[in-house]
């Protein structure tokens, strides 16, 4: 049986960021109020020269200077994403320029609201493990819109995680993976729609939590394992509160949470948000550590990983550009500016 | 922006491919046919150095509606470590603090975008190090 | 077989400025229709018309010379020739060789632009962006502005040379300018306005560029044999040397940042067709678009020691009857800026300083005067030299 897992990883938030304090000061709402609920204190802003594509293809080069293969055995690229720059016209194509590994392989953009980079992760497992490529790149990344006032402003943030997947010197081995679809009106934007809508309070218990915690029980049903061989779980991040009730709810401790906990510093990165935290674990986790990684999009779907840290891990740390130097990157902007670049100010 | 074009420049500015002269072993930006040093038709492409630093820069703030949005930022005069020098803007930092000598990293960013609905083009700049 | 001498018999020029009622085509009849005035010839002498012309206007018709021709009612060949900012010298260099050939007898050359059309942000930006490397300097983020503050803070670092030593340029042009009927602005301005100034690219300031704007000028050109044969002709001014030459595009292709080759070249080029040496020109109109243009020029044609322009701009050398005057006419800076019609306007002010027709910009004691036309940040420039016409070759 070929084993099939991570074989490198890369990370990129922009420098730029808001503060809750800043945002509520325009609404004149209580920012006291809003950070006890989200648990966030400020979030990611992408410059004005900044999108999807070139986050992606930022932590894509990450991904690939870090590590020693060789990238025109990429056979696929998937960028998942709910604010692509192009209604159409792929970003993963310009990802595949931008790394110079056109043009044999296939690549597609996906989207399912907050998971479709994991839905890219998926299909790169599958494809490596079936041998139809030998490496394949999965990406998540988001710049995406809170309208104005509207809670997400508070906390929607900008992000991207990339994944090199294979089947040489894999760094985190596969072990399993188990998803949850249902059709769910939690959460949706219209086709030329500039601002997504959500069922507010219906978007927590029958959404966000049912689909993660389903996912991950039946994952680890499925493997025969427990929340105590885990060291690391990673859930989706809309605010800081939702990961840790999820793990508390399945019975993981606070130290098994935190490690991938990135949101409080950089809000919500969507279809980042759970890989970022998942970048940020691999930053430290020791070989033989195993690691939950469950996503959720709105919509409604849940992916659940089950992964073990290889020795082979340490060939590719400690790497400059990771998870903590951006988050480290930090220039705060004020209310009119951050209305400049997100394009509300025309 | 003409779709043509921004096709035919892609590696120039999502990669910056320039060449190098088998014969002269000189490293040159951007790609050309022939060594714009001796000539020879003997060159293969290059990929530059993704880190140099800075040689000279300046600060735009006007300049062609599609660029416009990213007002003001620093132009500067790069050379990277392999000696070739390149122009681009350096990103990522706060105007009043970047210096002559100060190091750089090639990043990937958005150069234009043609209105809401033309074409984006993508490229190259500088990030300090 | 001997040389052809070719001679300037006539100029035309129109005020330059916003001329909003006026198109390029007109502007450019006016010019020329003025110009052929001036000559005293009939206009069915003039065997071609050769127009310098950076861009057409907002009519997109690349062919301003059939507007202009209708307009003026002159049926002769016209072709366009364009070489950026130097368009309107290139247009003069290639008329000179038409004549200097044998081909010729008499021709017309007409430069012009017309750029107060432009009203939206960024369409002279983009027009400029094409005088510099558009695909690797322009479209990755530079513009002319940029580029020539590149160039103002590498001649500062190597040579000490002070922003009041720059801002002595346009508040020696602008005085300059005051005499100037066709000048755009022709106000003095204190050295204080350019130095308190907000800087658009630091170290430039928001004052220290030439405003770009509308104008035409145009001059006529004829061989010995025609002059003989019309006469009517009250002026002929010999053209000493002509040249233009070439550098790279990119400044991060050049060698060196504090000096344009281009000029050099052509300017030793020009002086050795004219069999004189720097400190025999009296008078010169350089490209002072940016201050650094002419303290750059002062240098690299040689007035100057390299490095010593903006001391010897500072200390008055350049002023009228200085050492050198320098754009008596108040230059690009005050005489405004149509990127086609300067290299001819720079032509027609030496002319008129030859003649003795310039008024209270008039020098002294005269016998060589030399023109300098940049494309860009110089990586075509053209430079040419004019005598009085008792100098016989």
């Amino acid at each position: 049986m070929n084993k099939v897992g991570i074989v490198s990883y890369g990370s990129y938030v922009p420098r730029y960021r808001i503060k809750i304090e800043e945002i509520a000061k325009v609404w004149e709402e209580d920012p006291d109020e809003i950070k006890a609920q989200s648990q966030i204190h400020s979030k990611s802003v992408p410059g004005p020269d900044e999108d999807v594509a070139t986050m992606a293809v930022e932590s894509a080069r990450n991904a690939i200077s870090r590590w020693k293969g060789k990238e025109n055995d990429i056979g696929a690229i998937y960028v998942g994403s709910e604010s692509h720059p192009y209604a159409v016209k792929p970003t993963a194509t310009i990802v595949a320029a931008a790394l110079d590994v056109e043009k044999t392989l296939t690549a597609a953009d996906l989207e399912f609201a907050c998971k479709a980079g994991t839905a890219g992760m998926q299909m790169c497992f599958g494809l490596v493990k079936s041998k139809m490529i030998s490496l394949g790149l999965a990406i998540g990344a988001d710049s995406s819109q809170g309208r104005p006032r509207d809670p997400l402003e508070y906390t929607a943030g900008a992000g991207s995680a990339a994944f090199l997947i294979g089947s040489e010197n894999i760094i985190a081995e596969l072990e399993g993976t188990y998803s949850v679809t249902t059709d769910m009106p939690d959460f949706w934007r219209r086709e030329g729609a500039v601002y997504p809508s959500h069922g507010v309070r219906f978007t927590g218990q029958p959404a966000y939590f049912k689909h993660t915690i389903d996912a991950s029980k039946g994952l680890m049903e499925e493997l025969g394992t427990k929340t105590s061989d885990y060291q690391h779980v990673i859930f989706h991040q809309p605010n800081a509160k939702f990961p840790q009730v999820a793990a508390r709810m399945l019975g993981f401790s606070k130290e098994q949470v935190e490690l991938g906990l990135i949101c409080k510093q950089m809000g919500n990165a969507y279809s980042a948000s759970s890989i970022l935290g998942f970048a940020n674990v691999l930053n430290h986790a020791n070989p033989g550590d195993r690691i939950l990684l469950t996503s959720y999009g709105s919509g409604a779907g849940s992916d659940s990983f089950s992964f073990t840290v290889t020795e082979s891990i340490n060939s590719i740390r400690p790497y400059k550009y990771d998870t903590q130097y951006y988050l480290n990157q930090i220039e705060y902007i004020e209310y009119g500016k951050y209305a400049r670049f997100k394009g509300i100010l025309r | 922006m003409e779709p043509p074009k921004i096709w035919r420049e892609k590696r120039g500015k999502y990669l910056a491919i320039g060449i190098e002269c088998s014969d002269c072993m000189t490293k040159q930006f951007p790609f050309t046919e022939n060594c714009t040093k001796c000539g020879s038709e003997n060159v293969k492409e290059y990929k530059l150095a993704t880190t140099g630093k800075i040689l000279h820069f300046s600060i735009v703030t006007q300049t062609t509606d599609e660029m416009m949005s990213s007002t003001p930022y620093l132009i500067a005069i790069i050379e990277l470590d392999d000696g070739v020098k390149i122009t681009g803007q350096i990103v990522d930092c706060n105007l009043n603090e970047v210096k002559e000598g100060g190091d750089v990293r090639m990043v990937f960013r958005v150069l234009a975008r043609n209105g809401t609905e033309g074409l984006i083009r993508y490229g190259y700049k500088f990030a300090p190090i | 077989m001997a040389k052809r001498n070719v001679f300037i018999i006539g100029t035309g020029i129109t005020s330059f400025g916003e001329s909003y009622e006026n198109s390029s085509g007109k502007l450019a009849s006016k010019a020329l229709t003025l110009a052929i005035e001036n000559s005293k010839i009939p206009k069915e002498s003039v065997q071609s018309t050769f127009i310098g012309s950076l861009v057409s206007g907002s009519n997109s018709q690349p062919t301003i010379g059939a507007n202009c021709l209708r307009e003026s009612n002159i049926k002769t060949p016209h072709v366009r020739i364009e070489a950026g900012n130097a368009s309107g010298s290139a247009a003069f260099h290639q008329a000179y060789l038409g004549i200097l050939s044998g081909v010729y007898d008499c021709l017309a050359v007409v430069g012009v632009e017309k750029l107060s059309d432009f009203v939206n942000v960024g369409v002279v930006e983009r027009i400029l962006g094409s005088t510099i490397d558009y695909q690797w300097e322009f479209e990755m983020g530079a513009t002319l502005t940029s580029l020539y503050a590149i160039l103002t803070k590498a001649h500062m670092k190597e040579f000490q040379t002070t922003m009041e030593q720059l801002a002595s340029v346009p508040v020696k042009n602008h005085k300059n300018g005051v005499n100037n009927p066709n000048a755009q602005f022709r106000k003095e301005i204190a050295i204080e306005r350019f130095l308190n100034a907000k800087r658009i690219a630091d170290p430039i300031g928001k004052f220290d560029s030439a405003a770009f704007c509308d104008g035409s000028a145009s001059v006529i050109l004829a061989s010995e044999d025609f002059i003989l044969h019309n006469n009517d002709i009250s002026s002929k001014i010999p053209i000493l040397g002509s040249s233009y030459a070439s550098d790279n595009l990119a400044l991060h292709h050049r060698n060196s940042l504090t000096e344009l080759n281009a000029t050099k070249t052509a300017a030793a080029t020009a002086y050795k067709m004219a069999n004189i040496k720097p400190e025999n020109i009296n008078v010169a109109e350089v490209h002072d678009s940016y201050p650094i243009g002419e303290i750059l020029a002062i240098e690299d044609l040689g007035f100057f020691r390299k490095g010593e322009g903006g001391k010897a701009a500072e200390e008055g050398l350049t002023e009228l009857n200085g050492e050198v005057s320098i754009n008596t006419s108040g230059g690009l800076k005050a005489r405004g800026d149509p990127f086609g019609a300067t290299g001819v306007a720079q032509i027609i002010e030496i002319v008129e300083q030859m003649r003795g027709e310039a008024g209270k910009r008039q020098v002294g004691s005269i016998n060589y005067g030399l023109t300098q036309n940049v494309m860009g940040t110089g990586a075509i420039t053209y430079v040419n030299v004019l005598g009085k016409e008792e100098v016989k070759k």
